[in-house]
C-alpha cells in the first residue's frame, strides 16, 4: 500500500467532487492514457540511450509498464464513453486542479545522466503513486476504475523502488543531492508550467481583443474579396516560377 | 556546390545535402528524436548530415527551406479574416503558433547554422515536391501532378519537368487549385470521422477501404463537385478545418454521413456501424480515385508526356496510384520513395542546385537508402549483455540461416545499410516473415505490431517474379520499386499468400531489384529455394505510435518488446533467450523490501 502525501490527501474532496462527474472521469482516463504512453516512450528513449546495461532492462520494463497503464487507462475510458453513449467533452475539465499522470514531457532525456534521470523518475513516480492513491479512495463510487488503479498501484509501487535502489547502486555516496536537485528542478519545471499557462493566457486574451477590436475592417474587406474568388484551376503566371527563392512570400 | 534542405514545422520535418547536385544523406527527424512524426526545426537531422558529409555550416552554398513562411502566414490569417466572426477561438492560437516559430525560418536557420540570411533561400510547397519527384525519378520529360493538404496557398499543382541534352533542367508549374479546396483535406476530414490521426493515418483509411462498398458516393461527391474547367472545389458548409482548428467536419457533414467513430473504440466490422464506416472510407476513397484519374488523364492530354512524376501526401495512396496508372494514359509513373513533407527537404535543395543556381543535372541513384547505417558490433554487445544468443555470421550465412528462420515460420528482424528516407520499410529496416498463412498476419498484428486487423501487410518480390505472382500492368514494376501501387495478387496464388493479400485481393507490393538491396535480394532467393516462393511478408521495424527503427540499440529494443523470434544487423544475428524482461522483473521485485526501508 502506497501512502498518500498530506497535500493530497487533503485535497481529497475537489478530487472526489471531479472524479465523480463521467464525462470529467473519461477526459481525466483519457489524458492519463496518453501522459502514460508518453511517458512510456521517454522510458524506452532512456533505455537506448544509456550505457548501463542492467538500468537499460530496467527501463524497458518500465516502459512496457506505462504503456500498458496507458492502455487500462483507455480502456475504461471508452467502457464509460460507451455506458454514456457520449463523447463529448466538458468544457470545464479542471485538470489544473488535479493534475494527472506523471508523464516525462519536460524531460530532455537524450541529455540526461543516468543519476539523474532516476532521480527524476523516482520522484516522478512517488508523486504520481501518492495522487492514484487518493484517485482510487475517492473512486469507492466506480468500482471497475478503481481496480484500474489498483493493478496500476502495484507497478507503481516497483517503479518506485527500483528507480531509488539504482539510483543508490550508480550514486551511492551522492543520491541525496540528486534528488534533492530533481525535486528543484521539478519545483522549477512546476513554476515554469504556472508561467507558461499564464503567459498563454494573457496572450490569448490580447489576441483576442485585437480580434474584435483591429480587424472587423480587414474581414470586411478579406470577405468582399473572397466573394471574387474563383473556384477551379489558377493558373501559374511564369513570373512565379521565376521568383527568386530568397524571398519568403 | 553544398546545399542543404530542410522540411520543418508542420509534419515529418526532415533535412538533406546535396553536393555537386547529387544527395549525399538525408534523415527524418523523427528517425533520430524517436518521436513519431516529428515536426520540430530538424536539428538532429542537420547536424547528422552535415557530420556525416564531413561539412561545416560555413562551408554551405545555400540552405534551402521547403516553402514560403510568410506566403503561408498570409493564407492563415486571410482565412482568418474570412472566418470572423466564428474563427474568434482559433485566432489566437493560430497567430501564436505561426508568430512563435514559424515565420521567423530566416532567423532560425541563421541562429541555429550561423550561415548568414543572404544564404537561406525559399522554395515553393509545390514545387519542392515537384521537384522531389521529378528531379529523382529516371525520365528525361515528365508531366508533374502534386497534390497534398495544403502548402502555402496550393493543394494540387500541374506542370511539366524537362532535363535538355545540355544538362539545364526546367520545372514549370501551370495551375494549381488553391486551398480550402483540397484532395487532400478531404481524405484528412474522413481520417478525422473515422477516428484516426490526422497527417498520420491517411493509410489506415485505404486500408478500411477494402472491407466496405462505395454505397456513399452520391454523399461524397456532395462534398466535391468538379468544375467546368475539370478541378473541384469543396463544398464548404460541410468542413470547418478553413475556420476553426477544433474540428474538421461540419454538423451538416454528421447529419450526412452519420455519427462519427469514437477514436477509442475498436472497429467491428461484423456490426453495422463498423461497416458504415467502412462504407465511408470505400467511397472517399473511390471519389479520391476518380478525381485524380480524371485529373491525370486531361494532364496526359494536354502535355502528350508518357511519363507522370507525382508527389505531395496523396501520392502515398497506393491504391489511386495504381488507378492512375491504369487509366490516366500515362506509360510510367514515378512517385519518389518519400512523396510527403519528409522528401522535400531533398526536393527544395535539389530545386535550388537545378533552377536556382543553373547547375547541370546530374542523375540521382534511384533508391531510398540516405539515413545512417546501422552498426551490427553495437547489437552483438547490448545483446550479449543481456546474455541473449549472439551469432557473428559469414554473409552467406546469414542469407541461408536467415531463410531457414523464414522458413520454420519464424518473425526477423531485419537491419542493413542505411535507413530509408519515407514512410515506407524497403529493405534497410524491416520485420521479414513467411507470407503464406492468414495466421502469421494475425500473429504480427496481436504480438508485434499491435494494430487494427483490417491492416494489412506487404509483400516483397524480386523484380522477375513479381508478375508471376501480382498482376503488375505495364509500368507496375516502376511504381512497385518504392511500394507505391496497388495491385492484385494473381487468383491461383492468393491461397499461398494469405499474409500478404488483403480482404479485396490485391497487395501493396514491393518489387525489388538486386542493385537496390542485394542482401535482401539474395534472402528472397533463398527463401524462394526452400518454400517454392520468392516471395516475403514485408512491414516496418517499429512498434505502433513508434518511428522506423534508426540505431542497433532501437531495433533490439523492439525486439525485446514484442514477438520478434530473430534480430539480424549485418552480420549479427540475435535470437531471443525466453521472456528476458518478465525475468527481470522478477528480480527487481526481490529487492524491493530493501527499498521501501529506503522509501520510508
Amino acid at each position: 500500500m502506497i501512502p498518500a502525501n498530506g497535500f493530497d490527501r487533503i485535497l481529497a474532496p475537489l478530487h472526489r467532487w471531479i472524479w465523480r462527474d463521467p464525462q470529467r472521469r473519461v477526459q481525466k482516463l483519457l489524458r492519463f492514457g496518453e501522459t502514460e504512453i508518453d511517458g512510456g516512450r521517454d522510458l524506452l528513449r532512456a533505455a537506448e540511450v544509456t550505457s548501463n546495461s542492467l538500468l537499460r532492462r530496467l527501463y524497458l520494463v518500465h516502459a512496457t509498464d506505462e504503456h500498458r497503464h496507458g492502455v487500462l487507462f483507455r480502456r475504461r475510458a471508452a467502457e464509460l464513453l460507451r455506458a454514456s453513449a457520449s463523447s463529448s467533452a466538458s468544457a470545464f475539465q479542471a485538470d489544473w486542479l488535479t493534475p494527472g499522470g506523471h508523464g516525462l514531457d519536460d524531460l530532455e532525456v537524450g541529455e540526461e545522466s543516468d543519476d539523474s534521470m532516476l532521480a527524476f523518475l523516482h520522484l516522478s513516480e512517488k508523486s504520481a503513486a501518492s495522487r492514484f492513491t487518493v484517485y482510487r479512495d475517492v473512486l469507492q463510487f466506480d468500482r471497475p476504475t478503481q481496480e484500474v488503479f489498483d493493478d496500476i498501484l502495484h507497478d507503481e509501487m516497483f517503479h518506485m523502488n527500483y528507480t531509488l535502489t539504482q539510483l543508490i547502486r550508480v550514486s551511492p555516496e551522492r543520491h541525496r543531492l540528486h534528488l534533492w536537485r530533481a525535486r528543484l528542478s521539478r519545483l522549477w519545471k512546476a513554476y515554469l508550467r504556472l508561467a507558461t499557462a499564464l503567459a498563454g493566457v494573457i496572450g490569448g486574451l490580447l489576441l483576442t481583443i485585437q480580434y474584435f477590436v483591429v480587424l472587423p475592417l480587414f474581414a470586411f474587406f478579406a470577405k468582399r474579396a473572397q466573394r471574387q474568388d474563383q473556384t477551379g484551376w489558377t493558373p501559374v503566371s511564369p513570373e512565379r516560377n521565376n521568383n527568386s527563392l530568397s524571398r519568403q512570400y | 556546390m553544398k546545399i542543404l534542405g530542410i522540411s520543418a514545422h508542420y509534419h515529418d520535418s526532415a533535412a538533406a545535402l546535396v553536393i555537386d547536385g547529387v544527395p549525399i544523406c538525408a534523415v527524418q527527424e523523427e528517425r533520430l528524436s524517436r518521436r513519431k512524426s516529428d515536426a520540430a526545426f530538424p536539428l538532429s537531422a542537420i547536424e547528422w548530415c552535415l557530420e556525416h558529409a564531413g561539412v561545416e555550416p560555413d562551408a554551405l552554398d545555400a540552405v534551402v527551406f521547403y516553402e514560403r513562411p510568410m506566403l503561408k502566414f498570409d493564407r492563415i490569417l486571410t482565412c482568418a479574416l474570412r472566418a470572423f466572426p466564428r474563427s474568434w477561438r482559433s485566432f489566437p492560437k493560430a497567430m501564436k503558433n505561426s508568430l512563435g516559430e514559424k515565420v521567423w525560418v530566416r532567423g532560425i536557420i541563421s541562429s541555429h547554422l550561423g550561415v548568414p540570411a543572404s544564404k537561406i533561400l525559399f522554395t515553393e510547397h509545390h514545387q519542392s515536391h515537384a521537384a522531389a519527384a521529378f528531379l529523382t525519378a529516371p525520365t528525361r520529360r515528365a508531366a508533374i501532378l502534386t497534390t497534398d493538404g495544403v502548402g502555402e496557398w496550393a493543394t494540387l499543382s500541374i506542370g511539366h519537368g524537362e532535363r535538355r541534352p545540355n544538362g539545364a533542367t526546367s520545372i514549370r508549374l501551370l495551375r494549381e487549385i488553391r486551398f480550402p479546396h483540397s484532395l487532400g483535406m478531404l481524405y484528412s476530414t474522413f481520417t478525422a470521422y473515422l477516428g484516426f490521426k490526422v497527417n498520420e493515418d491517411e493509410y489506415k483509411v485505404m486500408g478500411l477501404a477494402g472491407y466496405g462498398r462505395p454505397t456513399m458516393v452520391d454523399k461524397v461527391r456532395k462534398l466535391i463537385r468538379r468544375t467546368p474547367d475539370g478541378a473541384f472545389s469543396l463544398d464548404l458548409d460541410y468542413f470547418e478545418f478553413h475556420s476553426t482548428a477544433a474540428r474538421s467536419y461540419s454538423s451538416r457533414f454528421i447529419d450526412l454521413f452519420g455519427p462519427p467513430r469514437n477514436a477509442y473504440e475498436p472497429i467491428n466490422l461484423e456490426t453495422e456501424e463498423g461497416r458504415r464506416f467502412a462504407d465511408c472510407a470505400a467511397s472517399v476513397q473511390r471519389v479520391l480515385e476518380d478525381t485524380l484519374v480524371d485529373i491525370a488523364r486531361a494532364l496526359q492530354k494536354e502535355t502528350g508526356l508518357p511519363d507522370l512524376c507525382l508527389g505531395g501526401g496523396v501520392a502515398l495512396n497506393g491504391v489511386a496510384n495504381s488507378r492512375v496508372l491504369a487509366e490516366s494514359g500515362f506509360e510510367r509513373l514515378f512517385v519518389p520513395p518519400a512523396p510527403g513533407d519528409a522528401g522535400c527537404a531533398v526536393g527544395a535543395a535539389l530545386y535550388a542546385d537545378r533552377i536556382h543556381f543553373g547547375n547541370v543535372d546530374r542523375d540521382v541513384p534511384d533508391h531510398p537508402f540516405w539515413g545512417p547505417s546501422v552498426d551490427g558490433i553495437e547489437l552483438a554487445r547490448i545483446a550479449a549483455e543481456d546474455g541473449q544468443r549472439v551469432d557473428e555470421l559469414e554473409e552467406r550465412k546469414v542469407i541461408d540461416q536467415t531463410a531457414d528462420d523464414l522458413a520454420a515460420g519464424r518473425i526477423v528482424g531485419w537491419m542493413e545499410g542505411a535507413l530509408e528516407l519515407g514512410p515506407r520499410a524497403l529493405g534497410h529496416r524491416s520485420i521479414l516473415t513467411a507470407p503464406h498463412a492468414a495466421e502469421m498476419r494475425d500473429r504480427l498484428n496481436r504480438e508485434i505490431k499491435y494494430r487494427e486487423q483490417f491492416r494489412p501487410f506487404a509483400p516483397v518480390v524480386p523484380i522477375e517474379d513479381a508478375d508471376r505472382y501480382f498482376e503488375l500492368p505495364s509500368g507496375g514494376a516502376r511504381l512497385a520499386r518504392f511500394m507505391s501501387g496497388v495491385f492484385p495478387v494473381r487468383p491461383e496464388w492468393r491461397g499461398r499468400l494469405q499474409a500478404v493479400t488483403h480482404v479485396d485481393g490485391t497487395a501493396r507490393v514491393q518489387a525489388l531489384e538486386r542493385d537496390m538491396a542485394p542482401r535482401l535480394y539474395a534472402l528472397l532467393h533463398a527463401y524462394g529455394e526452400r518454400s517454392g516462393i520468392p516471395v516475403l511478408l514485408n512491414t516496418s521495424l517499429n512498434l505502433a505510435g513508434e518511428p522506423i527503427v534508426n540505431r542497433a540499440v532501437e531495433g533490439y529494443s523492439t525486439f525485446l518488446r514484442s514477438g520478434i523470434d530473430v534480430l539480424i544487423a549485418d552480420r549479427t544475428r540475435v535470437t531471443k533467450r525466453g521472456s528476458l524482461l518478465a525475468k527481470r522483473k522478477e528480480e527487481a521485485e526481490c529487492s524491493r523490501s530493501v527499498a521501501e526501508f529506503n522509501v520510508a
